[in-house]
């Protein structure tokens, strides 16, 4: 039996050369300006217009204690961790809930409500900031947790719900009807047996969801003017601006805000790729 | 009374309620704004309370003539045609070249290099705008290497309106092209290996693979990839606003920035920040049914 794979062998040296290239080229293009952000956080301001590429001759790290302090990285961080999580359950469980009876229960208006999340997916987001800010301001939920927090389940729903109809639709009838037969009504089956099952989708969902979120800009910057409420991208992008000559400093903070996200992707690596293959639908 | 009830059975009632916080939710957050856009959008309402508001008038379609009088509408839309044509033909072919490579293993530490290029995708934009326009701007490295090779150099990239949107283009290069590399990645692990490897024994080469067994089996795969590169690239705003600010001038602006300056920047023209948004929204599914419109023509095979 013959190896299953193409060797490389079989390919040109110069395009292999070539190939190998772009790729190193393109990996330096991520490593080098983090690297250079880190080194650079690591500077007083003096040695950084001193010396703008090198090491740093006196390694400090005392930009970091002062920007996580001026910027308020404790507020920022607790108001980050509270808006993903919360609105991450509430997506899965939203989502799982609507995407079994979308599934399972046959009914007249599936077509319509599933299809309208479906468009969903598409919707510009950037499009409707205008209208929900005009909205949050008339019904008072401008400046409030949960005028952030319903935005954002709100957004994290369509690709939820289409992931978890598609996946319970994989589940056979049979289990439901066999349930159904003993006995047990629709919530007992969705809580004992569906959402049990439905686990991996769930994962994909908050990968998605926690990565979304964490990371979201626009509806916050506009929903939310306290100090209080902020989340890290608002906290970091104020601080930065504001400390704009500060070298040193403003490196320290986009450092500290760099590391979760990345610590995050290297832990769940695996599953954000997946996941975020899954989520690539035409809608 | 058992008549009346009749259609309250326990099977429609579990839909309801299974089905209601979605709903509920997503109708009032996604949906519902983008119909209320494109009323406020013919109306003159700019702040103040928007219900039993005399003052509060139809003005039909005055907002969009002035709109599309607005040189900043066509400067905005440029950009976001660029952005759109980087994504298309700059993060797609790149993506699936990266994929192929790592899939074919043609170098070696695929899995480092997949998790690098990726990387990008993963951290904030905000803290992507800001560490790029320092590394761009006239204390970063980029002059610091082009005096090097060309002693003398003066960085006007974020000075100079006719330059200012290269590095905006460079970073949305840069940030996106691993999310189409995973989805292709993703998708060529479905073809079967031993596919390729009868049309080896039969002689192809593996150009030939290439192009009459991979190509043709993710084309359904490249029409999704072109359809979220169009809509992504009409999603640009935070790069921006965290890179440049649409400025110098405002020749780096987006249609979102655009509508942002409106209704958040001085004195607010909320009318015409919906019409931006009806437009923008209408012109997502106008590019989408596109998309769709030639794949059916000229036929995806999945």
């Amino acid at each position: 039996m013959k190896d299953q794979r193409i060797k490389a062998t079989d390919f040109h040296p110069a395009l292999r050369a070539f190939v190998y290239l772009m790729v190193i080229v393109f990996a330096m293009l991520t490593l080098y300006p983090l690297f250079w952000l880190f080194i650079s956080s690591l500077k007083t301001n003096t040695e950084f217009q001193l010396n703008l590429l090198g090491w740093p001759r006196n390694p400090t790290f005392s930009n970091y204690p002062t920007a996580w302090r001026l910027a308020q990285f404790d507020i920022l961080f607790v108001n980050s961790i509270f808006f993903t999580t919360v609105s991450t359950l509430l997506v899965i469980a939203f989502s799982l809930m609507a995407g079994f009876a979308f599934a399972k229960i046959r009914s007249k208006a599936t077509t319509f409500l599933h299809g309208s999340f479906i468009i969903g997916i598409l919707l510009t987001l950037q499009s409707i900031m205008v209208p929900l800010f005009l909205m949050a301001i008339s019904v008072g939920l401008y400046d409030t947790r949960l005028g952030v927090l319903i935005p954002y389940v709100g957004m994290g729903l369509p690709i939820g719900i289409y992931l978890c109809t598609e996946f319970i639709k994989s589940i056979p009838d049979s289990v439901v009807e066999s349930a159904r037969i003993d006995g047990a009504s629709y919530f007992r089956i969705f809580a004992s047996i569906i959402a049990p099952m439905a686990k991996p989708v769930g994962v994909t969902l908050a990968i998605l969801n926690v990565s979304g979120v964490w990371n979201e800009f626009m509806l916050i910057n506009i929903l939310v003017s306290r100090d209080a409420l902020r989340t890290l991208p608002v906290g970091i992008l104020k601080f930065s601006g504001a400390l704009a000559s500060d070298h040193g400093r403003q490196f320290a903070a986009l450092t500290i805000g760099l590391v979760p996200m990345v610590v995050f992707y290297l832990i769940f690596r695996n599953q954000i790729t997946k996941g975020v293959s899954a989520g690539a639908v035409k809608g | 009374m058992k008549r009346v009830v009749h259609w309250w059975t326990e099977e429609r009632r579990a839909y309801l309620l299974l089905v209601l916080p979605a709903v509920a939710v997503y109708w009032a957050v996604m949906a519902f704004p983008t119909v209320f856009s494109f009323i406020l959008s013919l109306t003159n309402y700019n702040g103040g309370p928007i219900f039993n508001n005399p003052n509060i008038q139809l003005v039909g379609f005055t907002h969009y003539v002035r709109m599309l009088n607005d040189p900043y509408f066509w400067i905005s839309l440029k950009n976001n045609g660029l952005i759109m044509a980087v994504s298309v033909f700059g993060q797609i072919p790149l993506g699936f070249l990266f994929a192929y490579v790592i899939h074919r293993k043609l170098v070696k530490f695929g899995d480092f290099f997949q998790t690098i290029i990726y990387l990008p995708c993963v951290i904030s934009t905000i803290i992507v705008g800001r560490l790029w326009q320092s590394f761009f701007s006239p204390y970063g490295p980029f002059t610091e290497f082009m005096q090097k090779l060309q002693p003398g150099w003066e960085n006007e990239l974020f000075f100079d309106p006719h330059l200012a949107i290269l590095p905006v283009l460079f970073v949305i290069l840069w940030m996106y092209t691993g999310t189409y590399m995973i989805i292709f990645l993703a998708n060529l692990q479905k073809i079967d290996p031993a596919l390729i490897e009868a049309a080896r024994i039969d002689g192809a080469t593996e150009w030939q693979v290439l192009v009459r067994i991979m190509l043709p089996a993710l084309s359904g795969v490249i029409v999704t990839a072109c359809i979220l590169a169009i809509s992504g690239s009409l999603k640009s705003f935070d790069l921006l606003y965290a890179m440049t600010g649409g400025n110098p001038a405002r020749r780096t602006s987006v249609l979102a920035l655009y509508m942002y300056d409106n209704a958040f920047r001085h004195s607010p023209k909320y009318p015409l920040a919906n019409a931006i948004s009806v437009f923008m929204v209408l012109l997502s599914f106008v590019l989408i049914l596109m998309v769709r419109f030639t794949e059916a023509k000229f036929g995806g095979r999945e």
